[in-house]
């Protein structure tokens, strides 16, 4: 936990003092991130970690490696390099997102060195979305790329492919009663057994022909509305929830049938492996927390399939999954 | 192959007795969970992720368990109700593969 004397520097130097996935966050001022915690007390890693601007350190420090960084991680749209992460010793893991700009992560997951895109005025948002998640696996958390909502004191996980319906599901259920974890990623914590799930950054992002279908009443539930560079509608819940234990986990999948929940007794390792956020960490220690954390969430019981059809009216998947709730929170 | 190629050549080798009265044992680097479809056995020196069926993964318990790889037979053979020779033969293969890959080593290698 962030001691006292800590706040009181941070206090000084106008740091921001906020929590997600799991992490306490020191955060430079001139740095402004979207839908964090506050709850200090609510963090599992010990000490804070830092978020910082650059300064010109970042290309001094990467500059002077004298081994070849190893390239863990790349994304692609088309031929498009969208997001790479690269990983060298001393200096540590480099995320690079284009039109973002990069951020190098200490090989402990502690410092957080931001160099932007100075031509985007949205780039910190990489910071909650590829950044943290990067620097909770390291501190020893496991995120899961999984859009999540609380229900009931428990949270309640939703995963699948990219356009399952994820966050389209979290708005219904956030629209039902539910507080959003998350839009994209849930960080799991492995205590005594029990899965924790720690908020990431509560920013929900919808598609606009989405968006126009909601009332008025079903957007005033979802936060604060913003339009994303990306033409997406954004919204910013105004409360981020404190850890809970995990209580349901749905995994998406496309169907040409009608909406079907199946409660999983068996389920593929390998799917749930594959969930976990991210895969340029493979140091032991990780791979087995992956594994231990993989085996907990198949063993909890909570994990359920849900086919739907793309275009299935969300509020109506919502009910259903709602209505398996009873099996699924004990 | 993973990280063990350099005890292939000696896997190979091995007579289908020397094995059955060969001590195996997850080295250090491999850990497993049981999972209801199969069991998942992780390199953690390779990162590499393996699929055991319920089966397979059983005949590894077994193997953990028994003194020698022979020793692990009639264990199965009581579980499983199959003939002694079948239960041997699909053991030494799933032991050959095991040590090809790394994933086991028998008692007088290290393994680390």
């Amino acid at each position: 936990m962030t001691t006292a004397t800590e706040n009181q520097a941070g206090a000084d130097r106008g740091e921001d003092h906020r929590t997600a996935f799991g992490l306490a966050l020191r955060i430079d001022p001139r740095i402004s991130i979207r839908g964090l915690g506050r709850s200090l007390q609510s963090a599992a890693a010990d000490p804070p970690s830092h978020v910082r601007l650059d300064d010109g350190e970042l290309q001094q420090r990467w500059g002077a490696l004298t081994t070849a960084p190893q390239r863990t991680r790349e994304l692609h749209f088309g031929d498009t390099l969208l997001l790479s992460v690269d990983f060298a010793e001393p200096a540590g893991y480099l995320l690079w997102a284009r039109d973002f700009g990069r951020v190098l992560i200490s090989p402990d997951g502690v410092d957080l060195l931001c160099e932007p895109d100075p031509a985007n005025a949205d780039w910190a948002s990489i910071i909650a979305a590829q950044a943290l998640p990067l620097a909770a696996t390291i501190r020893g958390l496991e995120v899961l790329h999984a859009s999540g909502v609380v229900m009931d004191g428990r949270a309640l996980l939703i995963a699948g492919p990219p356009g399952a319906g994820k966050s389209s599901l979290a708005a219904a259920l956030v629209r039902a009663g539910g507080q959003l974890l998350s839009d994209d990623a849930v960080a799991l914590q492995l205590s005594d057994g029990a899965l924790i799930a720690h908020a990431g950054s509560v920013v929900l992002q919808l598609r606009s022909d989405e968006d126009e279908r909601l009332s008025a009443d079903g957007r005033a539930a979802l936060g604060q509305a913003t339009q994303s560079p990306i033409g997406k509608q954004r919204y910013t819940a105004a409360d981020v929830p404190d850890p809970v234990a995990l209580g349901g986990l749905f995994l998406l999948e496309r169907s040409a049938e009608s909406p079907i929940v199946e409660q999983l007794s068996a389920i593929n390792p390998f799917e749930l492996i594959a969930s976990t956020f991210n895969l340029s960490v493979r140091t032991p220690t990780r791979l087995q927390r992956q594994l231990d954390v993989v085996a907990a969430l198949a063993s909890s019981g909570v994990a359920h399939r849900l086919r739907v059809q793309p275009g299935v009216d969300a509020t109506q998947l919502a009910a259903i999954a709602l209505a398996h709730l009873p099996v699924a929170i004990p | 192959m993973s990280d063990k190629q350099a005890d292939t050549p000696t896997v190979s080798k091995l007579s289908d007795q020397q094995l059955l009265d060969a001590r195996a044992r997850l080295p250090q680097h491999v850990v497993h969970r049981s999972f209801v479809s199969e069991t998942v056995v992780l390199n953690l020196r390779t990162g590499k992720y393996h699929g055991l069926n319920p089966t397979a993964g059983r005949m590894l318990d077994a193997l953990e368990a028994a003194s020698t790889v022979g020793d692990a037979v009639p264990v199965l053979v009581s579980e499983y109700g199959l003939g002694r020779e079948q239960i041997q033969s699909d053991l030494l293969a799933l032991t050959r593969g095991l040590l090809e890959r790394g994933l086991i080593v028998t008692a007088d290698d290290n393994g680390d």
